[in-house]
């Protein structure tokens, strides 16, 4: 409802042309858009329509759209680059888990719910960036005055943030895999026009996301650890070892570790791999927007910048 | 206007009475096209499967034939009395038959609730009479009509939707578990009715490799020959498991013939990988633990079967939204096909109005010169001509554009716009 006050506000506002339609965005239009789209995925459960797989693909593609124009406008007046704050790094990554939701409502058959497992979680992410995200910088108050620090903190929260969209997606064909697997051990039929991807599918899924994301998040950690050392030397700062940011995000990592291990222990395979996925998940989730929600402070955009710093 | 259905099919008729009056083949042909010598103005249309003979006819009051007379003439055609196939006929009659054939198209009437091949035959009913030129405006729309019903249903109810054999609903748990089937091992242990229905479904899937095994080589070595696949002897069972990704299970064996700590150590063999076991045997081949194992999913004959009944109870529900739909569409053909016949007669009745008029003048005209030669007489017969179809272009190009439209209010405003505007009658 406050969706749908909102832009009739905005169509009815006193804004100047395009330009000012964009400034008048919110996080709101584009996640009530987005949960609109779910909604009309939701319908499956009730009626059979034909139009709902349109109405789904539509206002996905509308949220998308208008959450694009978001962060181009906001982006531009700001000068905040992707992955500076903590807010912004999570409306990047729901972003891009909008658009893989689009690309697969369209490529694959009608009846498949791939968007009933992403769109919550894109949603999620978004709720999490509004409610619980600090607007400032991931390290403020360690400094970053040199441009190599600079360029290689950007680095490093770039690669962490591709590392993220891969466990995201690990997570997904998880979800969709157990579920896939507990309807098939209980010799359900499928119900409510819902296709899940088959097994095998799900598991290359995750077996793919899993093998990408190691690498960037290993880059991605590597390259935080020797800024950390970096910037210890130079100005006597740094962020703990016992930061629960740097343990979550290390669980997380130990996680995957054990996830690619696992690929090559045959006993490992299936249900258990699933879960360790969604597990790695819940670590990222924990680490990228636990803290904050939680108020658990860190030096590494908790909600109070204050601790662990040495 | 007037529709007639007249025909039998399986709940009404026996199979032998359905044979001695169905249209196999090229008697389609010779059928509409005899219907059609014999009642000139009628449309015929003819639907004929194994499960069903019906002939569909329309026109005006007086161009379709009675029921009797149709039952006459099905008998002459088949040369059966028609006293053997009388009691078994059901006939409808307009909005009746109308919705009769709705509900065939959206397989309502068929033996197997929600198949999907009824569509095709209504498809192949209908060009079969329009290439025998013996369909006509009504009958075009009502079959037109009556196959978008049938996809309509189809998609809005999902009436389709759900396997009703045991081999079919094999084959879709087969895809749930895997997605692509051309580099795995089939294997089917026994050789009987069953194995070969089940492999004849998983054949669509065209797997890589079949293996069969059998305590009688001969019978394995001739269904091994029939779908392609290798013999392996029955005490390489342990090794044939290994080497499967589905494994079809149909022996007469009275005890399990694999137990979960031999299969336990076949999935080490197979390195774990994901592995299909459909047990098709009565008693089971395979026991039931074996489901319990990580990555093995074990269906049962009655697992499979338990799918189908659920999918027909399914189906079953799906019966009274269908018929709401056919409800709502039939009033809607039943008003089109109305609609459309109203914008004819006002047509017709414009053309003759506008016909009378011109032979009238014409004819006071060359009264009054009684001079004029034939060519004179011919020129001014043609202008005359062509100043009335120029006059009348417009108003027949509205109508018929109002007589394509759907009917949103009875009768269109244009039809009686013209009938005022020309003085037409109501009929």
């Amino acid at each position: 409802m406050i969706w749908i006050v909102g832009w009739i506000r905005l169509a009815l506002g006193t804004c100047k042309g395009m330009g000012g339609l964009i400034g008048k965005l919110t996080v709101l239009c584009f996640a009530g858009t987005y949960g609109l789209a779910l909604a009309s995925d939701l319908v499956r459960f009730v009626v059979r329509w034909n139009s709902r797989w349109y109405a789904t693909v539509g206002l996905t593609l509308l949220g998308w759209i208008v959450q694009t124009a978001y962060l181009a406008n906001t982006g531009f007046h700001d000068a905040t680059t992707l992955v500076t704050t903590p807010f912004w790094s999570l409306l990047i990554l729901s972003w891009i888990l909008g658009a893989i939701d689009l690309y697969l409502l369209v490529r694959s058959p009608r009846t498949a719910s791939s968007g009933l497992f992403l769109m919550p979680m894109v949603l999620g992410i978004i709720f999490a960036a509004s409610w619980g995200a600090k607007r400032t910088e991931w390290v403020g108050g360690l400094g970053r005055s040199s441009p190599a620090v600079e360029f290689w903190g950007t680095t490093h929260g770039l690669l962490l943030m591709a590392g993220s969209v891969f466990t995201c997606l690990a997570f997904v064909a998880g979800l969709m895999y157990l579920v896939q697997s507990n309807r098939l051990k209980h010799k359900r039929p499928p119900r409510f026009g819902i296709a899940l991807p088959s097994l095998e599918q799900s598991e290359r899924l995750n077996r793919g996301a899993i093998v990408i994301a190691f690498p960037l998040l290993t880059a991605g950690l590597l390259i935080g650890v020797i800024l950390n050392i970096v910037l210890n030397r130079a100005q006597g700062v740094t962020i703990g070892w016992t930061d629960p940011k740097v343990i979550s995000t290390m669980a997380m990592w130990v996680v995957f570790a054990v996830l690619l291990h696992a690929r090559y222990r045959p006993e490992m395979r299936g249900r258990r791999i699933m879960l360790l996925s969604v597990l790695a998940f819940l670590f990222l989730a924990f680490s990228l927007f636990g803290l904050e929600i939680l108020h658990i402070p860190s030096a590494h955009g908790g909600a109070k910048a204050t601790g662990g710093v040495s | 206007m007037k529709l007639l259905a007249l025909g039998t099919d399986h709940r009404h008729a026996p199979a032998d009475v359905r044979e001695a009056i169905a249209f196999d083949g090229s008697r389609r042909e010779e059928a509409l096209d005899a219907l059609s010598a014999e009642f000139p103005a009628a449309e015929v249309a003819i639907l004929s499967t194994c499960n069903r003979v019906e002939i569909y006819a329309a026109g005006s009051e007086e161009a379709v034939p009675s029921t009797g007379a149709l039952i006459d003439a099905l008998a002459r055609f088949h040369k059966v009395p028609a006293e053997r196939f009388e009691r078994h006929l059901f006939d409808y009659h307009d909005d009746r038959a109308i919705a009769h054939l709705f509900r065939v198209a959206a397989s309502l009437e068929s033996l197997v609730l929600g198949e999907g091949q009824i569509i095709g035959q209504v498809k192949e009913a209908y060009s079969a009479a329009v290439d025998r030129k013996t369909i006509g405006s009504i009958l075009h729309a009502v079959f037109r009509h009556a196959l978008f019903v049938g996809k309509k249903v189809r998609s809005e109810t999902g009436l389709d939707q759900g396997k009703l054999s045991i081999a079919s609903v094999a084959v879709d748990v087969a895809r749930d578990v895997f997605d692509t089937f051309v580099d795995k091992t089939v294997l089917v242990i026994g050789a009987g009715k069953m194995a070969d229905l089940t492999l004849q479904h998983l054949a669509d899937l065209r797997p890589g490799r079949v293996i069969v095994t059998n305590r009688t080589p001969e019978r394995a070595e001739i269904a091994a020959k029939k779908w392609g696949g290798q013999v392996y002897a029955f005490d390489r069972l342990g090794e044939a498991l290994a080497e499967a990704d589905v494994v079809v299970s149909t022996t007469a064996a009275s005890e399990p013939i694999v137990n979960a700590e031999t299969y336990k150590r076949v999935q080490r063999k197979r390195r774990n990988r994901l592995a299909l076991i459909l047990d098709i045997a009565i008693p089971r081949d395979f026991d039931p633990k074996i489901g319990d194992i990580d990555n093995v999913m074990l269906y049962h004959v009655d697992d499979l079967q338990a799918q189908t009944e659920a999918n027909r109870a399914r189906r079953a529900k799906k019966v009274d939204p269908a018929l709401a739909i056919i409800e709502t569409e039939t009033a809607e053909c039943l008003a089109n096909l109305r609609h459309k016949q109203q914008a004819g007669d006002i047509l017709r009745q414009l053309g003759d109005y506008a016909d009378a008029a011109r032979v009238r003048e014409m004819e006071a005209l060359f009264n009054r010169c009684p001079d004029l030669n034939e060519s004179q007489r011919n020129a001014i017969a043609h202008t005359l001509h062509r100043l009335q179809n120029q006059f009348l272009h417009h108003p027949r190009a509205a109508l018929r554009s109002a007589a394509a439209d759907p009917p949103n209010e009875h009768p269109h405003p244009l039809l009686n716009a013209v009938r005022r505007l020309f003085g037409l009658s109501e009929s």
